[in-house]
């Protein structure tokens, strides 16, 4: 719920109960104030029949006293007191009954007891009270609409930056080089909220470029260590003295050392792809690139007896050229690596998606972390960080790149946009 | 060959030092910037290595300064930065080639050959090891005046081989030559080894001197000794 409906439900539940409360109160004290006139009309009444009783020495007739109905009726001996109450008013010339206030009580006329009885009619007042219950009730309607509009446009415009500051923190990406823009508003608290989502998007962003500067540098740092490695191994196996234990150890020395080069290279490369520092886009035919670097992995996939099957539809795509090789030769790598003996791999381009299936493992692997760094088979040799950087190459182009378990095959899909 | 080793960093310098002081080469080094520029103003070389990453400043000044003195030295960069743009930077100077660390002694051999060879225009464009002719304009291969049909990968093999002959070749530095990216996914050398044989084959048809020496467990050797 919105926060804008929730404060018009709110506001509309207090006013409605405070107009009906209000109006409550309203109808009883002009019921009441209404009620004591026409009592006081009616001891007037009283007194005046009595006066003309006593002027007159003879009970009043009916006529003597305009609309009022007066009645007299002898009594036999009790007094009865004076009370006031509500009865039907009849109107004897268009025969219509209405709401009427009486009064009765008694008399004593020439030694005899007589009740009295006047009925009026609350005819006037009663027409007043539906006047003003109209007017209030248009007048309620009238708040409720005002109310209703104003929630709506002024706190939707007034609510306009916060959605723009939102809308800005959805869309912010610590990759983009782009910085945070500020929003311009007059309200200070949304001001203070975009200040701060300002500087923390400054700070976020600085912390990550370090962060990379320091992947970076490290990994550069370390080639030339590396260089030193491999290059004093090159010299010391000229040796001639050497035995074979030592050039075995040495050999192993060989193999660490080319792989640490070769986790570094990827390290970098991540990082060159997360920072879109890889240029030279241009036109690539991805069904020629594909038979090409099945004929590079030729000789590797003879020695492993892998059998490859291709079904390929010709497809342009605009893109770097040397990430498209990579990203070939890491799909390459991964499916005979992790292939069996005589295995299989099927490899299908069409013209929305690349798919590349192997034999292997007859168990699916973890959907969830297969991309991750330095995720890796137990039994595997790689460094662990081919399928991210194919991940990563396929972020940067907006693909979607999937991993399914289908017919006992591994299946990795790169669904083009 | 007269050559330069511009590189900071001692054990790297040293050893290039040592492995490229043979064949009648003279190897010549410092390690910053400065010293560089000193020793070009003085005396002219064939060849010239170079760091980028120089403790007081960076190598494309050298490249710089040999461009401004139409200085005909040929230049190898070798650097730690697997940068594109290093690489086209340091190529529209004037470097012939672009060596990234790290890297095997046998392959910048290779490459320093390869850049001398294309660079010289008064060579005949053949190398020669006693009766084994490289024509590396045709790239073809010609033993005691016969011609022998290489594969590709046996024709950089066996120029690989040449250009470090007398050394004992890692077989990492072979795969790595010949396969590049491709190969860290196998540590396994058997394509190798067939490569070898079959060019091993082809060469002995041929001669009865069979230069291509199998160090075992480690790697070859190109020798006539």
């Amino acid at each position: 719920m919105k926060l804008s409906s929730h404060y018009n439900k709110v506001s509309i539940i207090v006013t409605l109960s405070v107009l009906f409360f209000g109006a409550v109160i309203y109808f009883f004290a002009i019921n009441n104030i209404a009620e004591s006139l026409h009592d006081d009309h009616l001891s007037e009444e009283v007194a005046e029949v009595l006066e003309y009783i006593n002027l007159n020495k003879q009970l009043p007739k009916q006529r003597d006293f305009d609309e009022d109905q007066i009645k007299f009726s002898k009594l036999k001996s009790t007094h009865i007191a004076t009370r006031f109450y509500d009865t039907v008013y009849n109107n004897p010339r268009v025969n219509i009954n209405r709401a009427g206030r009486a009064v009765e009580g008694s008399l004593v006329f020439k030694g005899d007891l007589y009740k009295f009885n006047i009925v009026i009619s609350k005819e006037s007042t009663e027409y007043l009270l539906q006047l003003i219950a109209t007017i209030t009730l248009t007048l309620i309607a009238a708040l409720l609409l005002v109310l209703f509009l104003t929630n709506r446009y002024l706190l939707k415009d007034l609510w306009k930056p916060f959605y723009r500051i939102l809308y800005k923190i959805k869309a912010y990406n610590v990759l983009e080089i782009e910085e945070l823009q500020l929003t311009p508003t007059k309200v200070n608290e949304f001001k203070e909220l975009d200040n701060a989502v300002y500087v923390m998007s400054k700070r976020v962003k600085h912390d990550f470029q370090n962060l990379k500067h320091f992947t970076e540098n490290a990994s550069h740092e370390m080639m030339t260590p590396l260089a030193v490695i491999t290059s004093k191994l090159d010299t010391l196996i000229q040796d001639e003295t050497l035995k074979q234990e030592q050039l075995d150890q040495i050999h192993d020395i060989y193999s660490a050392a080319g792989k640490l080069s070769r986790l570094n290279q990827s390290l970098l490369l991540l990082v060159k792809i997360e920072n879109n520092l890889v240029g030279d886009i241009e036109q690539l035919n991805l069904d020629r690139l594909i038979d090409i670097k099945t004929r590079q992995f030729q000789e590797v996939l003879l020695s492993k007896d892998i059998q490859v099957t291709t079904a390929l539809a010709s497809k342009e795509i605009t893109c770097s050229k040397y990430l498209i090789d990579i990203l070939l030769n890491n799909l390459f790598s991964n499916a005979i690596r992790h292939n069996t003996a005589n295995g299989k791999i099927l490899i299908k381009l069409s013209n929305s998606q690349l798919v590349f299936q192997n034999t292997g493992l007859s168990i699916p692997l973890n959907n969830e972390t297969v991309f991750d760094r330095f995720e890796k088979g137990k039994t595997s040799d790689g460094i662990g960080l081919g399928l991210t950087i194919v991940k990563n190459i396929c972020n940067s182009y907006n693909w979607d790149l999937d991993y399914i378990f289908t017919d006992s095959l591994h299946t990795f899909i790169v669904k083009f946009r | 060959m007269k050559i330069l080793i511009i590189e900071d960093e001692q054990g790297l310098r040293e050893t290039i030092t040592a492995y490229l002081t043979e064949d009648n080469n003279i190897c010549e080094s410092c390690y910053d910037l400065q010293g560089a520029i000193a020793k070009l103003a003085f005396y002219t070389y064939d060849f010239v290595l170079l760091d980028i990453g120089l403790p007081d400043g960076d190598g494309f000044a050298v490249l710089n300064y040999l461009k401004d003195q139409t200085r005909s030295e040929a230049v190898i960069i070798i650097s730690a930065r697997n940068s594109l743009d290093d690489r086209i930077k340091g190529l529209n100077i004037g470097a012939d080639d672009y060596l990234i660390k790290p890297f095997h002694l046998a392959e910048l051999k290779a490459r320093i050959i390869a850049v001398f060879r294309r660079k010289s225009t008064n060579s005949n464009n053949s190398l020669v090891f006693n009766e084994i002719v490289i024509n590396l304009m045709g790239r073809s291969v010609e033993v005691n005046g016969s011609a022998i049909i290489l594969t590709r990968k046996e024709y950089d093999m066996l120029l690989y081989f040449i250009a470090n002959k007398g050394k004992v070749i890692a077989k990492t530095a072979l795969a790595e030559h010949l396969w590049g990216d491709e190969m860290d996914m196998h540590d396994n050398f058997d394509f190798i080894y067939s490569h070898i044989k079959n060019l091993r084959k082809k060469i002995l048809d041929l001669t009865s001197n069979d230069y291509l020496k199998s160090i075992y467990g480690i790697g070859y050797k190109f020798t006539d000794e």
